[in-house]
C-alpha cells in the first residue's frame, strides 16, 4: 500500500466535509489508498462517499469502527494493530518443527507426506531448528530423560509459539500411565494449546486439531503475548 | 446487503484464575520432571558428561587428542531415526570415535508387560517396534502359545504371514524413502508414503488400527479377513510389483546417492557376526541366516521364497537387499493368497490364561532382523519375566565399528542404511 502526500490526498478528498485540522495534530496524514479489494458492503463506509482514498482520523468521526461491519471484508480500511493483522497470517502458515520422538511421528510425517498433504493448509515446511519454528508437535512418548532436551527446544523457539501434544501418551501418559520414566502428560513440562487424543492419532486427526490451532490463533488475535509460559497442568492433580 | 454480524467469540488462552484459598502443595518425588530438568538443564548439551568418567573407556573417550574436537548430534536431529543422541569425537571433517547415548526413549516396557496379564502384553508391546508393530506382537504370541502349547490354526497363520509380509513391505518402503531424506533427497519419501498409507489403511481395515495394531492373539487373530481389506489388497496387488520397481530405480539409477553410498560403511561379515546382527543387515554382508528359513515358525516351511544376500556389506548393499526383500515379500503374499485354507481364525482357549511354569523363547524375522522374546511363566496369569530382544540395538551396536574413519556426512548414510528404531532399543 502507497502511503499518499497531502497534495494528493487534499486533492482526491475534494469535497469531503473535514474537521479542521488543529494545529500541533498530525499534519502529514496517513492515507491509504485502496486497490486490492472492493467492499462487500458499498454502504459500510460512510454512506458511499468515493472510496478510493480513506482516512484513519476521516473514519474515526463515523460509528463503522464501533460496529462489527469493521471486520474483514466489510470495509476499505482496518484500524487495528500491527499483530492483529500479523496474527492472520501466522495462524495460516504454522510451521512446525521437524521433532518426533516415538510412533506419533509417522503420522506427523503421514500427514505431511503426499495423501494427507498439511502444505494445503501452510502447514508444511517442517523445520528442522527451532529457531525457525511455530508450533512444536510434541509427537510420542516423552520419558524424564527427554523431557530436558524438549524444554530446551520450547524455550529456543521465538515467540510467538505454540504447542501441540499429539498422541495419549502426550496427552495424559496413555498406556504408559503405569511406567516409572514417562512424563504423565506434557502439560506438567510446558505450556499446551490444543490436545489431539489417539494411539496414535489419524492424520486427520492432527490436521484437524492443526486447523483448530489456527482458529485459537485468530481467537486470541493481538493478545499472544498474554498466554501462559509455564506447565498448564493445574498443581493439584 | 445485511451487514455482517459475526458473534464475538469467547476469548482464550488468559492467564488462569487460581482457586481462592489454601493451594495444595504438591509433594517432590524422585520421578518429578521438573525435578528432573532441574538436575539436567545446564549440563545438557555440554559433551562432556559432568560427573567423573566411571570407566576405562569413557575416559579414553573423553579425552582429547591433538587436533581433535566433539560434536554431540542429537538427541532431537532430524537424522537419527529418533531420538538417538551422538557424541562424535572429530578430527577435522573425520569420524576418530563415537559415544552413542541412548535410553531418551526408555518407557520401562518390559516391566509393564510383567505386570500386565497375558492378553495385554500383545498391546503393550506394540509401540516398541512401531514402524512394523506386528513383527513385535508375533514372537510374544509364539512365546506364550510355546508356554501354553497351543496350536493356532492354518487360517490363522496364513493370516498372520500375509499381514506380517504387508508390514514388511510398508516397513521397507520407508526405509527407501528415509534413506534418501538423511542424505538430502525429499521426493522418494513422498512416493514411500503413498505406498504406506495404502497398506497401513487396508491393515487398518482388517485390524482397525493403523499403526499399534493390537491384531495378534494367542492361538490366532482377532478376526477374519473382511471385505474391504481383500478389495484393497487386490487393488494394490495389481501394481505393487510395479510400484516397487518404480520406487527402486528412483535411487537406483541417482548417481549421488549410490556414490554417496558404495562403499561407506563396510560391516564385514566376521563383524557382522560378532555383533550379533541380524536381518537385513546380516545378509547384506553375506550371511544367508534368516529365521523364516533358519527357525521355521508358522506356515513359512509351506512358502516358496528366496533369502536374498549380497557380499559388498556396504550401504548401497544394505539398501538393494531390502529392495529383493519387497519382490520376495510380494510374492509371499501372492502365494498367502493363492493358498488361504478356510476355517477358524481363532484356537479355543480359557479366558483367563494361567500358563504351566516354564520358559518359551519365541522369535520371528521382523523387517529389522530377528524380533525374540524369552518369557518365563510362573503359573500366575502374568509373566514372571518378559524379556525383549530387538534387532535394531544389535544393529545399532555396530556403530562403533563403523563410524571411525569415515568422514562426517557419511555417519548419516551409516546410521540410515542400518534402520534403527529407537522405539525397540531404548524399550
Amino acid at each position: 500500500m502507497a502511503v499518499g502526500d497531502r497534495e494528493s490526498r487534499g486533492r482526491k478528498a475534494a469535497g469531503r466535509q473535514l474537521a479542521p485540522l488543529a494545529p500541533g495534530e498530525l499534519t502529514a496524514p496517513i492515507v491509504v489508498p485502496n486497490t486490492l479489494w472492493q467492499a462487500a458492503d458499498p454502504l459500510a463506509y460512510d454512506g458511499g462517499q468515493p472510496t478510493d482514498v480513506t482516512h484513519l482520523r476521516e473514519f474515526g468521526l463515523t460509528d463503522a469502527g464501533r460496529n462489527d461491519a469493521a471486520r474483514w471484508g466489510a470495509l476499505q480500511v482496518i484500524p487495528t494493530k500491527a499483530d492483529y493483522i500479523v496474527d492472520l497470517i501466522r495462524a495460516n502458515s504454522l510451521w512446525p518443527l521437524l521433532s518426533g520422538l516415538a510412533c506419533c511421528a509417522f503420522e506427523m510425517m503421514s500427514s505431511a507426506t503426499s495423501k494427507n498433504d498439511m502444505d494445503r493448509w501452510g502447514m508444511f515446511p517442517f523445520r528442522a531448528s527451532p529457531r525457525q519454528s511455530d508450533v512444536l508437535i510434541v509427537a510420542g512418548t516423552l520419558t524424564t530423560k527427554m523431557a530436558g532436551p524438549l524444554i530446551r527446544l520450547w524455550e529456543q523457539m521465538p515467540e510467538p509459539k505454540w504447542c501441540v501434544a499429539l498422541g495419549d501418551c502426550t496427552v495424559s501418559g496413555g498406556r504408559y500411565k503405569r511406567s516409572y520414566s514417562v512424563v504423565q502428560g506434557i502439560d506438567r513440562v510446558m505450556p499446551v494449546d490444543v490436545y489431539i487424543p489417539g494411539c496414535p492419532p489419524r492424520p486427520e486427526g492432527l490436521i484437524y486439531g492443526m486447523l483448530q490451532l489456527g482458529q485459537l490463533v485468530k481467537d486470541r488475535r493481538g493478545h499472544w503475548t498474554e498466554r501462559e509460559i509455564g506447565p498448564t497442568a493445574p498443581d493439584d492433580i | 446487503m445485511p451487514t455482517r454480524q459475526r458473534a464475538p467469540r469467547p476469548s482464550t488462552g488468559r492467564a488462569r484464575t487460581t482457586k481462592p484459598g489454601p493451594q495444595p502443595q504438591r509433594q517432590p518425588s524422585t520421578d518429578d520432571p521438573r525435578i528432573m530438568l532441574d538436575r539436567q538443564v545446564g549440563a545438557l548439551y555440554e559433551p562432556i558428561p559432568p560427573y567423573p568418567t566411571r570407566t576405562e573407556r569413557e575416559g579414553e573417550f573423553y579425552t582429547l587428542g591433538d587436533g581433535e574436537m566433539f560434536l554431540n548430534v542429537g538427541p532431537h536431529h532430524p537424522a537419527t531415526h529418533g531420538v538417538l543422541r551422538l557424541v562424535l569425537k572429530l578430527s577435522g571433517e573425520q569420524v576418530v570415535d563415537v559415544d552413542p547415548v541412548l535410553g531418551y526413549l526408555h518407557r520401562g516396557v518390559e516391566k509393564i508387560c510383567e505386570n500386565s496379564d497375558y492378553y495385554h502384553v500383545i498391546d503393550q508391546v506394540d509401540p516398541l517396534e512401531y514402524v512394523s508393530s506386528l513383527f513385535q506382537e508375533w514372537p510374544a504370541v509364539l512365546s506364550f502359545e510355546k508356554l501354553m502349547d497351543v496350536q493356532v490354526p492354518r487360517r490363522a497363520e496364513y493370516i498372520r504371514v500375509l499381514s506380517g509380509e504387508l508390514l514388511r513391505v510398508s516397513s521397507h518402503i520407508l526405509y527407501l524413502g528415509f534413506y534418501a531424506l538423511d542424505l538430502g533427497g525429499l521426493t522418494p519419501i513422498l512416493y514411500s508414503f503413498i505406498e504406506r498409507d495404502e497398506i497401513v489403511e487396508m491393515l487398518a481395515a482388517l485390524t482397525g488400527a493403523r499403526m499399534l495394531f493390537n491384531y495378534f492373539r494367542i492361538g490366532g487373530v482377532n478376526g477374519d479377513l473382511n471385505h474391504e481389506f481383500m478389495s484393497r489388497l487386490g487393488d494394490w496387488m495389481t501394481r505393487a510389483a510395479k510400484e516397487a520397481e518404480s520406487q527402486a530405480t528412483l535411487l537406483n539409477e541417482n548417481e549421488i546417492f549410490v556414490r554417496r553410498t558404495r562403499g561407506v560403511g563396510i560391516l564385514d561379515r566376521a563383524t557382522a557376526l560378532r555383533y550379533g546382527v541380524t536381518g537385513g543387515n546380516l545378509r547384506a554382508s553375506g550371511v544367508p541366516f534368516d529365521v523364516r528359513r533358519a527357525h521355521p515358525y508358522s506356515v513359512y516351511p509351506e512358502l516358496d521364497f528366496n533369502i536374498p544376500t549380497r557380499d559388498e556389506g556396504d550401504s548401497l548393499a544394505r539398501y538393494l537387499i531390502r529392495i529383493d526383500e519387497i519382490r520376495e515379500s510380494i510374492k509371499i503374499i501372492d502365494q498367502c493368497l493363492h493358498n488361504m485354507p478356510d476355517g477358524p481364525v481363532m484356537a479355543s482357549l480359557p479366558r483367563l490364561i494361567r500358563p504351566r511354569p516354564g520358559r518359551a523363547w519365541g522369535a520371528v524375522e521382523g523387517p529389522r532382523g530377528m524380533l525374540g522374546v524369552y518369557a518365563i511363566s510362573d503359573g500366575s496369569d502374568q509373566p514372571f519375566r518378559f524379556r525383549i530382544h530387538d534387532p535394531s540395538f544389535l544393529n545399532l551396536e555396530t556403530m562403533p565399528a563403523l563410524l571411525p574413519g569415515s568422514l562426517l556426512a557419511d555417519t548419516m548414510t551409516i546410521i540410515a542404511s542400518l534402520d534403527p528404531v529407537m522405539g525397540g532399543i531404548d524399550k
